[in-house]
């Protein structure tokens, strides 16, 4: 990828991830009132957009934490963008109701676009990668908790009364049992359009 | 994909393939897509096992501020718009209240007032000398409506330069909005007998000092002296409809 130029509103990504309570505080008056409108000119209601902003924003949190995500567009742009691709997924799962979107907000900002789309990816394999997870056996959720949590592999042998080698092969097992459910999942092809 | 190939892929991950067992293991993930579309997904998910475990406390306190955060927000947009039902007696009240505001603002129409009039801009003073920190205090002051520092300002320039007709046109402004009308309109008597630039202005002030002070007769009088090339010939003529 080319180098691009990281927008001054990476203050927001970067108060995010360091929790600032008043760079949090300054999202929602800037730029939730506008997915609220979206949301509720589109079949939604308050509370549905209070949960798909939260959610989008600990996707956010998330991608920056786990890989350091440059904002090189207006957090605006690339937040309305997150909101409203995370809205009309709700809305195609419940399929039973009758879908009017009202497209009148555009975003021609390419960036914005390609981010936003890395980021909702992001947030469904996420979803996808911690659901899978809960379907491991204990045996494996604990050595894997307890592998990524004490850094020493030898440490982690000796909490579980297991030999170091053993733990070691039993962790790539278990990523591997993990790797086959998702791929078994029929949300991971979807993933991949 | 067998056993052995998880413990490929954690041994490459880790680094600890030998040189010929890690071009072997680069040949296949070219050449193998299957193998190379589970090995990418097995080095996803340790990525996210590593920053799930490891950034747990983190991220837990973080959801938790976000969620009072955003509970608070949307609260607030969602308070319920008190509907209040009025008794008899409140709507006699209401009537009244209204009517009440109804004479102000209509007794506020029915005569011009100074304000409406007094637009000057932002001022910016002629540098002439050496005076420039004290030039600009006075600006500043006057340009955020100071106007008692600006007035003190303007004096003191005026020690050194007492025939400035700028600083005498403005030291005049900022007494007419302090209420000297006295020491202002001696100033801009003064301009208007004079000759310089401020001449007509000083009319149009002197116009507007007196509409401050309600002197209606007296204001009227003063405009129909403001000459047609003024600048605020236009303004005057106006307020000279208004007046009479």
């Amino acid at each position: 990828m080319s180098e691009k130029k990281i927008h001054e509103d990476q203050k927001y990504i970067d108060g995010l991830l360091k929790n600032n309570s008043f760079i949090i505080q300054a999202i929602y008056d800037k730029f939730v009132p506008k997915v609220i409108n979206y949301i509720k000119q589109n079949s939604g209601d308050a509370d549905r957009a209070q949960d798909v902003v939260q959610d989008t924003l600990i996707t956010i949190y998330n991608q920056a934490s786990e890989k350091k995500l440059e904002l090189t567009c207006p957090f605006d742009a690339y937040f309305f963008l997150l909101c409203k691709r995370k809205w009309l997924n709700e809305l195609k799962k419940s399929s039973l109701k009758e879908v009017t979107i009202n497209e009148e907000v555009l975003y021609k900002d390419d960036d914005a676009q390609e981010l936003a789309f890395e980021t909702s990816l992001f947030g469904e394999k996420q979803a996808l990668f911690t659901e899978m997870f809960q379907k491991l056996g204990t045996a494996c959720k604990e050595l894997l908790s307890a592998t990524f949590k004490i850094k020493s592999m030898e440490e982690v042998a000796s909490s579980l009364g297991v030999s170091y080698a053993y733990a070691r092969k039993k962790k790539s097992l278990c990523i591997g049992k993990l790797t086959e459910l998702v791929h078994e999942s029929p949300k991971f092809n979807q993933l991949n359009y | 994909m067998e056993d052995q190939d998880y413990i490929l892929f954690e041994n490459y991950l880790l680094g600890d393939l030998s040189k010929e067992d890690s071009d072997t293991f680069e040949n296949r993930l070219e050449s193998d897509s299957k193998f190379k579309e589970s090995f990418n997904t097995y080095k996803e998910l340790s990525t996210f096992l590593e920053n799930k475990f490891e950034n747990e406390a983190a991220s837990t306190t973080f959801q938790n501020n976000l969620k009072n955060i955003s509970k608070i927000y949307f609260e607030k947009q969602e308070a319920p718009k008190k509907v209040v039902r009025f008794k008899p007696w409140q709507y006699v009240m209401a009537a009244s209240i209204a009517l009440l505001i109804g004479i102000t603002v209509f007794n506020n129409l029915s005569k011009p007032v100074y304000s409406d009039y007094a637009n000057y801009n932002d001022i910016s003073l002629t540098v002439r000398g050496e005076q420039d920190a004290l030039m600009h205090t006075a600006e500043n002051a006057f340009n955020i409506k100071d106007f008692a520092k600006a007035e003190e300002a303007i004096k003191s320039l005026m020690v050194l330069d007492k025939d400035n007709a700028e600083l005498k046109f403005y030291s005049a402004v900022a007494n007419i909005e302090l209420n000297n009308y006295d020491t202002a309109e001696t100033m801009l008597i003064s301009l208007k007998n004079g000759q310089s630039a401020y001449k007509n202005k000083a009319i149009w002030y002197l116009a507007l000092s007196n509409l401050k002070q309600k002197e209606y007769d007296e204001c009227l009088e003063i405009l129909r002296t403001i000459p047609e090339d003024a600048d605020d010939y236009n303004k005057a003529q106006k307020l000279i409809k208004k007046l009479d």
